[in-house]
């Protein structure tokens, strides 16, 4: 039977929290899915499925039984092989997975890494703890996984669309290189992105000297121009600013989301959050200013956050400059931005006055910073700004960076292409610069055709540049090859290979060697299916990382290279510091480029375009966690759509999210499908970018429509083109269904989160485990008769009928969450994807509500509770907004293991609450009885029956899982190589949820044993020898998890923390995840009217 | 009216009701045997690509099973030898053992090109059972009681049905199979033969107390020792406790 939870009247005052507006506005709608596993509205037909009809359906069940007849003639036991190596392969043990230590190379520098390999082939990947900016990993970095194993990679090199061996590119290169040694290469263009690899910038400087008139280009789709350029005029060359957030109290960010996606390094979102979660009142807590004009998931978890249009911004910078001027009596800085700052209002004047306050009173630990994508006058006062606050040295490092060799911008190419001086370019950059670059294709397009430059195309998949391309050539992913990168302060690390090539593709370090003449294609017999690894000795690519990690170790050691290859780093290369001298003088000038400009208005909205969630820069469009991954901010999967706020969704008279506009800017139009997004700046439309690509893989093909050519229409500040204003946007008619996740698996519709100023904690330590009902509500009598507690009378817990866990000589296993730590950014969403082979299920089972993310990423927002349930505008301005993650609770008194009928589910002696897929049937009572909706339901063969593609079945157009035993039946086949050989993958028909990862808790616990051997006292795993797949990918390492049986574990202090509380503690399930309040570390000095009551009441209500 | 009905047809709904239940426990006791493991499993004794000979290896040159079964101690897999490993005493160019035999050129020719042989599987759990070898001998369980008397085999044949009530059986009283762990890969292993006080001092008895645990066996299970006092002792010694969780074996 159900059990029906007898949740408390909600009383109306407080802070209401809320998922989504029909959830705050208690609509029909929503009050329908309260409790429920499923959105009832979503369970009706979908056309699609009404079409496939009852008599279809037998019709199909018919054939499908009769095939099985022929085939059940057949029943022998099947015969299974065991293929050994024939040679003993070093390291290799069946059965066993081996640690490799490697990073991924970034934008900014590296992502250090340990990839887990079974038997060759790696399955998943975690952050390295042992490198000294080793975290967890970012969600891009934690799926990259995947696309090793994308089907549609590059396989072959092809010439205009024809399959090639390579020995044939190298005949052509052969040709290449014998007109570029006697003309210098004039007309060679290289196009890549920047990197931090030290071979590439060797080879890339040989090429230089080989080639003296060829020239590089390098280019990042989402630019900082404007601040580049800032810097350049203020500090000087080959200066890098490396904020160091360990060292900042206070920091004031201008539109910048340096925990997402304006992220300067690897251990940013580490470092800021190690100081937002107290232990005891006494611990100090840094503070975060945020202006913008969307939700990031740096404004949410900032301490003030206000939204403002990106146009303001300027003027927002030139306020805070002029405040900071007067406070600590620097005219030069007061005298550049007070011309810029008179356009200010007196709201804005008033927030930003307290906040300059602060971060004066903070000299020396304060720390400004602005996002990327705002032009030179925004990026030169806020240098001033830091230069004032003595940031420079204290909590911005400056460091020393030296390219080695000359390198031009993409815009010079252009100029170039245009001019008729390039006639070849070879494009080994990871983005694609005909998609996501404009002046690139626009440059190549105004030419006639036989004016056109040849292009080489380096990519691991055929992208829009592959299209106008001579030479496409299959690119190696990075776990398929030799290279180094430093990471953001210059720590040294080898990129090493972890696979042979799968598609026989190269990295761009290789082909630069084949250009430069030190690595050849030769013919190779394809008869040897075993071919050895070539040994690093002979392969040129690591011959050119051991060139370079000898000059940078001081000589060849062998001892040192093997230890860095073990570890991942080598000590002791960061960049050197570099004494910077602030050059003022041009402030001046630089600001007053910006005095232009209009504030948006409901005529004359502003665009901005940024990077997303999902795909940053469009070039994870093919990776299908990425794209099922929701949107930390809309919970939006699978497309992108236009965010706007409330107020001007309504101004629009949209109704819906999903309602179509049109945009139009400077000439040029998108129509896109509108989402309301509560927190945003009012007349600013926001547009993630990266979507509509046209792929051969029908994970990206056409998904979301793509906002790139509306850059720089028109952009009122130099250098910052993707802020665009004066746009029209009208209501469009017409809806595009968006697969939303924020109303799935809603928990009774009851916020779980808890929070409170600093100023509450230091008042009241414990306030999270007395609030809301638990305040007042009797202990738990419970008829429950089985296991609950502890055996062990020394801890809280015991059991006095002698009826509990086992802690004298089992482990226990549990977890705590820490919130004031979590981002919302759902890299362990991936991760545990990654690691327990949950498959992905279509945008159309999405919509369903049938995501199977074990972890679900709740974001909600809070506002004051009023009377009324209906949200005023006001209201909807400026929330606040807490993530909150929630897997199975692994309750000691599960609700799921009373109702199932077969025993499926049901306790073993170390606490967890055991999943058995094999005995379940499918019932589903679990899943309708777990009151944190925590368990999914695999409503069809998601691993085996690929969702993305449609079948016509007895000339039916029907989707593929639809198509039942007549669609296609297999997964691509490489994908499978993915798949964690230690997690069973499901099947249909069976219910699955959170673990606690136990096949890494069980093969703690037999290797333990297997040391123990005859000796019983070693029976206990080391303390905190096993991490969860979210735990180790955690950036911000809010998550721990460990043995509470074991007094020394981390998670046993967690638990002592006064913060910690239990969801839905009055229901009774005991379970063994809990959380830690978050803590807001408030300036109550601030004008904030938006949030009267921060924190003072976190359930809704109570 | 005629008698339609002869006489015997009186006795027929009896009959049919006899038939039915002989027929229905027939196929009852039919089914229950030959569709479990126990039928279907034991005895599978497929030919391999090379006619291999645990009796000659094991049980005449006296090899031991982690000769060849190498990271049984430590992964889940008893792996198969490579190839190498049978190639190091028969190759022609190594240990020249029957290095002309008609029976090794598989091995010889694997050597030369590479190509692995490919064994027939016999042991198969299915996929969601995740069996640990290395967990098993190394805390007192013997090959032996899974595979059976490998040494005897001409040909590897499944000796137990390894079903999953065969292995909560022993999980529920793993006594019955437990042995010292030098005795582990020992196949012709016979508690009788141990010598007891070396076995109490191995368990950490000593002087006294040794002296006392002896005396005290003898007077209950006799001069011989059995498998039972074995069993018993290492599994309250070494505090072996098999898991009987659904996620020991399924994950």
């Amino acid at each position: 039977m159900k059990r029906v939870w007898h949740h408390p009247e909600e009383s109306n005052s407080g802070r209401r929290y809320w998922r989504s507006l029909g959830e705050y506005s208690n609509a029909p709608e929503f009050a329908e899915k309260v409790g429920r596993e499923f959105d009832p509205a979503l369970s009706t037909m979908s056309d699609d499925e009404r079409e496939t009809s009852r008599r279809d359906f037998v019709k199909m069940m018919g054939g499908a039984a009769a095939l099985a007849g022929i085939t059940l003639t057949s029943c022998r036991r099947p015969l299974a092989k065991i293929v050994p190596f024939t040679k003993h392969v070093e390291w290799v043990i069946p059965g066993k997975s081996l640690l490799y230590a490697t990073s991924m190379p970034r934008p900014w520098g590296a992502s250090p890494m340990v990839v887990v390999t079974h038997e060759g082939r790696p399955t998943h990947l975690q952050g390295n703890p042992l490198h000294p900016s080793g975290a967890g990993l970012d969600i891009f970095a934690q799926a990259s996984i995947l696309d090793l194993y994308a089907p549609e990679r590059a396989k072959h090199p092809a010439y205009k669309g024809k399959e090639m061996p390579w020995t044939e590119f190298q005949t052509a290169v052969n040709q290449w290189v014998g007109d570029w040694k006697k003309d210098g290469g004039t007309g060679v263009a290289l196009l890549l992105n920047p990197s931090s690899s030290a071979t590439r910038a060797n080879l890339l400087a040989d090429f230089a000297k080989e080639y003296p008139k060829a020239k590089i280009y390098e280019y990042e789709p989402l630019h900082k121009r404007g601040y580049d350029a800032a810097l350049k005029a203020l500090l000087g060359d080959s200066v890098k600013l490396l904020p160091n957030f360990t060292k900042a109290d206070i920091v004031f960010s201008l539109d910048c989301d340096f925990i997402g996606l304006d992220t300067t390094s690897e251990t940013a979102v580490r470092d800021f959050m190690k100081r937002r979660a107290p232990k005891q009142k006494s611990d100090a807590m840094n503070r975060l200013y945020i202006l913008e004009n969307r939700y990031t998931l740096t404004g949410g978890i900032s301490d003030h956050r206000l939204p403002i249009t990106a146009v303001e911004i300027p003027v927002a910078t030139a306020v805070l400059a002029e405040e900071i001027g007067k406070l600590v009596g620097d005219p030069a800085l007061q005298k550049a931005s007070a011309a810029l700052a008179g356009g200010a209002s007196a709201d804005l004047r008033a927030w930003i006055a307290p906040a300059a306050k602060d971060l004066v009173d903070s000299k020396g630990k304060a720390l400004v910073l602005a996002g990327p994508r705002h032009g030179e006058a925004v990026q030169a006062l806020v240098l001033g700004i830091n230069n004032a606050l003595g940031s420079f040295g204290a909590t911005i490092e400056t460091l020393k960076v030296d390219l080695g060799y000359k390198v031009a911008d993409i815009i010079e190419l252009k100029a170039d292409i245009e001019a008729k001086k390039i006639s070849h370019v070879l494009v080994m950059a990871e983005s694609d610069p005909a998609y996501d670059s404009g002046e690139f294709l626009n440059s190549i397009q105004k030419l006639e055709a036989s004016a056109r430059p040849t292009l080489t195309h380096l990519t691991d998949r055929p992208k829009a540049t592959t299209k106008i391309s001579q030479w496409a050539l299959p690119q190696a992913h990075y776990l398929e090859s030799w290279d180094d990168v430093r990471s953001a302060d210059g720590c040294y690390s080898v990129v090493q290979p972890m696979i042979q090539p799968l598609f026989n593709g190269i990295s761009a370090n290789e082909l630069l060697l084949v250009l430069l003449g030190r690595k050849k294609f030769a013919e190779t017999a394809k008869a040897a299916p075993a071919a050895a690894p070539a040994a690093p000795e002979t392969d040129p690519a690591a011959e050119a990382v051991k060139a370079t990690f000898a000059k940078i170790a001081g000589g060849a050691n062998d001892e040192k290279w093997n230890n860095t290859l073990r570890d991942g780093f080598l000590p002791g290369t960061s960049y050197p510091a570099a004494a910077v001298t602030f050059n003022g003088g041009d402030l001046a000038g630089i600001t007053a480029k910006a005095l232009e400009y209009a504030v948006p208005t409901g005529g004359a909205f502003e665009v901005v375009l940024t990077a997303d969630a999902s795909l940053y820069d469009g070039r994870y469009t093919d990776n299908p966690w990425l794209q099922e991954a929701p949107d930390p901010i809309t919970k939006l999967t699978w497309d992108n759509a236009a965010w706007m706020s409330p107020r001007t969704f309504a101004a629009l008279k949209l109704t819906k999210d999903g309602d179509l506009i049109e945009v139009k800017v400077g000439g040029k139009s998108l129509i896109i499908p509108a989402i309301s997004a509560p927190g945003h700046a009012a007349n600013s439309i926001t547009i993630p970018l990266g979507y509509g690509q046209s792929s051969s893989s029908v994970v990206g093909n056409e998904r979301g429509k793509n906002a790139y050519p509306l850059a720089g229409a028109n952009s009122v500040f130099t250098n910052s083109e993707f802020i665009l204003s004066g746009a029209s946007v009208t209501k469009a008619g017409g809806n595009y269904e968006l697969a939303i996740t924020q109303d799935n698996y809603t928990m009774e519709g009851r916020a779980q989160v808890r929070e409170g100023t600093k100023d509450r904690f230091d008042k009241d330590e414990h306030f999270a485990a007395h609030e809301g009902l638990d305040s007042h509500a009797p202990p738990n009598i419970s008829l429950y008769k089985g296991r609950i507690g502890s055996n062990d009378p020394k801890r809280k817990d015991y059991n006095v009928d002698g009826n509990g866990f086992d802690y004298l000589h089992e482990h226990q296993w549990g977890m705590v969450i820490d919130l004031s730590k979590c981002i919302g950014c759902s890299a362990c969403v991936v991760a545990c994807q990654s690691e327990n082979n949950i498959p992905i299920v279509g945008k159309d089972q999405v919509a369903k509500g049938r995501v199977m993310h074990w972890i679900r990423m709740d974001r909600y927002f809070s506002t004051p509770d009023g009377l009324d349930r209906n949200p005023t505008l006001d209201e909807l301005d400026n929330p606040e907004m807490v993530s909150q993650p929630v897997a199975c609770q692994q309750c000691e008194s599960a609700p799921c293991e009373t109702v199932c009928p077969v025993n499926a589910t049901v306790h073993t002696e170390d606490g967890l609450n055991a999943m058995a897929y094999n005995r379940c049937i499918g019932t589903r009572y679990c899943a309708n009885n777990c009151p944190y909706t925590a368990r999914r339901f695999n409503w069809f063969d998601y691993n085996k029956r690929n969702p993305l593609i449609t079948n016509k079945v007895a000339g039916i157009e029907t989707n593929n899982l639809y198509a039942g035993p007549l669609g296609e039946k297999s997964q691509v086949e490489v994908t499978k190589l993915q798949k964690n050989p230690n997690v069973t993958v499901r099947m249909r028909g069976v219910i699955e949820k959170c673990t606690y990862c136990v096949q890494r808790i069980e093969s703690a616990k037999i290797t333990q044993r297997s040391i123990a051997r005859d000796n019983a006292s070693q029976l206990r795993i080391p303390t905190d020898a096993v991490k969860t797949a979210c735990q180790a990918s955690c950036p911000a390492e809010a998550i721990v998890f460990g043995d509470l049986a074991n007094e020394k574990s981390a998670v046993n202090e967690w638990k002592d923390n006064p913060r910690n509380y239990d969801v839905l503690q009055y229901i009774g399930t005991r379970p063994r995840t809990s959380y830690l309040a978050r803590i807001r570390n408030v300036n109550p000095l601030m004008p904030d009217k938006r949030n009267p009551k921060t924190g003072e009441a976190s359930i809704n209500g109570f | 009216m005629g008698n339609f009905f002869p006489r015997w047809t009186n006795w027929l709904p009896l009959q049919i009701a006899i038939a039915a239940v002989m027929i229905g426990a027939g196929i009852t006791v039919g089914l229950t045997y030959y569709f479990t493991p126990k039928y279907t499993k034991v005895g599978y004794e497929p030919t391999q690509p090379v006619p291999f000979s645990h009796k000659l290896h094991v049980g005449q040159v006296g090899l031991d099973c982690r000769y060849c079964h190498s990271h049984v101690e430590v992964s889940a897999h008893a792996n198969v030898p490579t190839n190498q490993t049978c190639y190091n005493c028969h190759g022609p160019d190594r240990g020249q053992i029957k290095k002309d035999s008609e029976k090794l050129a598989m091995v010889r020719d694997a050597e030369k090109t590479g190509v692995p042989i490919q064994w027939t599987k016999v042991h198969k759990a299915p996929d969601y059972v995740y069996f640990n070898h290395s967990v098993h001998v190394n805390r007192g369980v013997s090959c032996q009681s899974c595979h059976g008397q490998v040494n005897e085999m001409e040909v590897v044949r499944q000796a137990e049905p390894q079903s999953m009530s065969w292995c909560l059986d022993c999980h529920r009283a793993p006594e019955k199979n437990l042995r010292p762990l030098e005795q582990i890969t020992n196949l012709t292993y016979k508690p009788g033969d141990l010598d007891r006080t070396a076995f109490y001092t191995k368990l950490g008895f000593k002087g006294k107390q040794l002296e006392d645990s002896v005396a005290r066996a003898e007077e209950k299970y006799g001069a011989k020792v059995t498998q039972e006092e074995v069993g018993l002792q290492i599994k309250d010694h070494w505090r072996i406790a098999p898991s009987e969780s659904c996620t020991t074996c399924h994950r």
